[in-house]
């Protein structure tokens, strides 16, 4: 029947009521464990670069300019907040926060940088507890490397010894174009 | 007598020579290799046995002996198996023979084939592009391994596709590049005699993204099904679901029953929401806001409930190779029987008030019909296929997961139309509560993830398939070396129903062009234009969604009004 279902329509529309959100003047409830803007710990961060390693986007950049500087580059305006970073970090210095209001003008706003300094390792040169045992997650990216961070980009070379040769080729990275 | 056996004896008896082997790689999956020549004839016999055609995968094999190899996959229904029938062609005559005219749902396949590898097909009834872009430069195949995944060829002007030629005495009526009120770029000419529709053709692919070939160069197993899970904003789990899966089989893992439990009951939380929103959309199709506005309300919840979950509305991001990353804890599934029994109260307000509403009726009812012999001839999945008899669900028929454990209906309808769509999808979210809650109820205790030992080994192939709230996703992967798929395809559930809509179309009006599309739930991404261009005067104006939304109340309007004179 047509006009019952328009008065069961319109109880269903009555009851209700208004629902939608003052945003922003009314903030949406955040639950504890949303996975909002990563922050990064320097004091807890040891270095290893299993979250370079195992992030997806490719936005965790990780370029050692000498044998003992290391600088990590978070990239945010490639980040796609999946938070396998947090999962990954053996130290735990990366913590999923819930803050989700991060649209900016600058790209520099949600890129967090770290320059760490390394200690040698008197045996090999670079000692860190990698994630071994996880078969499927293993790439050889140990020791040193030298992704480009201006072009925001991860290079895939790295070297047992620091490789001056190596940082000065990953510096004339290149992305490719459609004109040539 | 085994499948298997019985199989391999039809095979040798019509094709001799030409069989290689016939092997069963696990439980479920038969695989047959045959010669090039045999390949027409062997899909042909194994459709004859009570095959279901799913899809077919191309990959590369240059490297190991030089061919361009093909597989065509089938699912035996009412056995649990799959057949995967196996065949390659030299690279320097990369020709094999079309199935297409056998099976009209391999045509898009077969063009994806041929655009991506250069693999050509004897006898393909439209042997046009269909993925690439109308400048790609000839022989460059991009899914060969000798193309970098980043190669950017340069752009050429003066290129069109040339849409099929109208039937004589009807009109043009191009809708796209970008479809109005569906929200995906796709270009649909229609033809159109008056107002009835007599045919279409489509062009699409618009927003390819190449992910496959991302998948198979640059990423790592663990980081695909973060990839996988954004091919489609709405069915993500299943796709991640899908690839792990598929991976987990060709790597004989096996991964705790918990993590199973927690993957079904993710795939069905996705189902309610996919449902809502679906409802939803299709009431917005066909100018009824109200069940728009209040199907959302309701979804909106269950949102919110993921983001409690997993921490993100969509793109749960909870599915990795070898289970799950968040555990449910007893607070959350708590919570979990809450919202869904919220779901189920208002959803039944929401369906008995339309469930009669003459109006609807009028838009929905006898409206997309297609027989349900054209629906298994096409190889409609999903609701679209249930809503016309044709009773097939992926959950119940090559259950995965948890689902063997599950007890639910499938509702079949024999109606043929938009509506019994409508009802199926309405139905099927009150069955994805009733999972939820026996997921819960039986969910054992244990691990949810379990770590990969060993490496998985190269060159094994798997296939899964994976009920997406439209369709099944069929998922296919070739493992390789470098801890990353060597091929990895991906049949999403439109792909199937996109290629039986212009049989749907026929003879309709064309504003109920929107809702026929909308059945089939195409994936969709939003704006706004459609151009009518006058074949006689070749002069072009444009529709905006406004007007199209306009000529769709006019519709409803018109029957409310019948309604009353009545």
């Amino acid at each position: 029947m047509w006009i019952t279902s328009k008065i069961k329509q319109l109880l269903m529309v009555m009851k209700p009521g208004v629902v939608t959100l003052d945003y922003p003047n009314e903030r949406p409830p955040v639950p504890a464990n949303l996975r909002g803007q990563p922050v990064f710990d320097h004091q807890k961060c040891i270095g290893c670069g299993g979250c370079s390693d195992h992030c997806p986007a490719r936005c965790i950049l990780v370029r050692d300019v000498c044998q003992e500087l290391r600088v990590m580059l978070y990239d945010g305006s490639r980040c796609t907040y999946c938070g396998r970073c947090a999962d990954i970090c053996p130290e735990k210095a990366i913590t999923m926060s819930n803050s989700f209001e991060i649209a900016c003008d600058q790209k520099e706003d949600i890129t967090t940088r770290m320059e760490l300094f390394m200690m040698t390792c008197q045996r090999c040169g670079r000692c860190y507890e990698m994630e071994k045992t996880n078969a499927i997650d293993r790439i050889n990216l140990k020791g040193f490397r030298y992704d480009n961070l201006e072009q925001r980009a991860l290079v895939r070379k790295t070297s047992e010894t620091f490789d001056p040769a190596l940082l000065k080729e990953s510096d004339n990275y290149q992305r490719p174009s459609d004109k040539e | 007598m085994s499948i298997r056996k019985e199989l391999e004896a039809k095979l040798i008896a019509r094709l001799r020579d030409d069989v290689v082997c016939v092997e069963k790689t696990d439980e479920r999956t038969i695989y047959i290799d045959v010669k090039r020549a045999g390949f027409r004839e062997a899909s042909q016999i194994i459709t004859a046995s009570g095959a279901r055609y799913l899809c077919s995968i191309g990959y590369d094999n240059i490297e190991r002996d030089g061919t361009l190899a093909m597989v065509h996959t089938y699912a035996l229904d009412d056995s649990n198996r799959f057949v995967c029938c196996r065949a390659s062609a030299p690279v320097d005559d990369p020709v094999l023979e079309s199935i297409t005219p056998d099976l009209p749902s391999a045509g898009w396949s077969e063009r994806e084939v041929t655009d991506l590898l250069g693999l050509r097909f004897a006898g393909h009834p439209k042997p046009k592009k269909l993925v690439l872009a109308d400048d790609w430069p000839e022989g460059i195949y991009p899914l060969r391994k000798e193309v970098p995944h980043d190669f950017v060829p340069q752009g050429a002007e003066d290129v069109a596709y040339q849409l099929d030629e109208a039937p004589p005495g009807t009109k043009i009526v191009p809708v796209g590049p970008f479809h109005p009120s569906l929200h995906e770029p796709e270009h649909f000419a229609v033809y159109v005699d008056g107002e009835t529709i007599k045919g279409c053709d489509y062009r699409g692919f618009m927003t390819h993204r190449g992910i496959e070939k991302l998948c198979q160069t640059q990423v790592s197993y663990n980081e695909v099904p973060f990839i996988a899970e954004r091919i489609c904003g709405i069915c993500g789990s299943v796709h991640a679901t899908a690839f792990s899966q598929a991976v987990e089989s060709a790597a004989g893992l096996i991964i705790p029953r918990r993590a199973e439990f927690i993957r079904t009951m993710m795939l069905e939380i996705e189902r309610i929401h996919s449902n809502l929103l679906w409802l939803g959309v299709a009431g917005h199709l066909i100018g009824f806001d109200t069940v728009f506005m209040q199907a959302w309300r309701v979804r909106e919840q269950i949102m919110w409930l993921c983001e409690r979950l997993t921490g993100n509305r969509k793109t749960y991001g909870m599915i990795l190779v070898g289970g799950v990353r968040r555990d449910i804890t007893p607070d959350i599934a708590e919570d979990i029987l809450n919202v869904v029994k919220k779901i189920e109260d208002e959803l039944t307000v929401i369906y008995r008030a339309i469930e009669k509403d003459t109006s609807i009726h009028k838009r929905t009812k006898g409206v997309g019909t297609i027989t349900r012999q054209q629906a298994i001839d096409w190889n409609l999945i999903g609701p679209v296929a249930r809503a016309r008899g044709v009773d097939i669900d992926a959950r119940r028929d090559h259950p995965y997961a948890a689902y063997d454990e599950m007890k639910f209906e499938v509702p079949v309808l024999d109606g043929c139309d938009v509506w019994s769509t409508l009802v199926v999808r309405v139905v099927e979210t009150f069955e994805a509560i009733k999972i939820i809650r026996q997921c819960l109820d039986k969910m054992p205790g244990g691990e949810i993830f379990v770590e990969m030992k060993d490496k998985i080994p190269a060159q094994r192939h798997a296939i899964t398939v994976v009920e997406a709230p439209r369709g099944e996703s069929v998922h296919y992967v070739v493992t390789g070396e470098d801890n990353r798929p060597e091929r990895w395809r991906v049949r999403a559930p439109t792909f199937t129903n996109l290629q039986a809509v212009p049989l749907m179309l026929l003879d309709e009006q064309f504003g109920d062009f929107p809702i026929i599309m909308g059945s089939i739930d195409p994936c969709f991404s939003c704006t706004d234009r459609v151009a009518v261009v006058d074949l006689q005067t070749g002069k072009s104006s444009s529709i905006s969604k406004a007007e199209l939304d306009v000529m769709s109340r006019k519709r409803l309007q018109g029957n409310q009004l019948q309604q009353v004179q009545k």
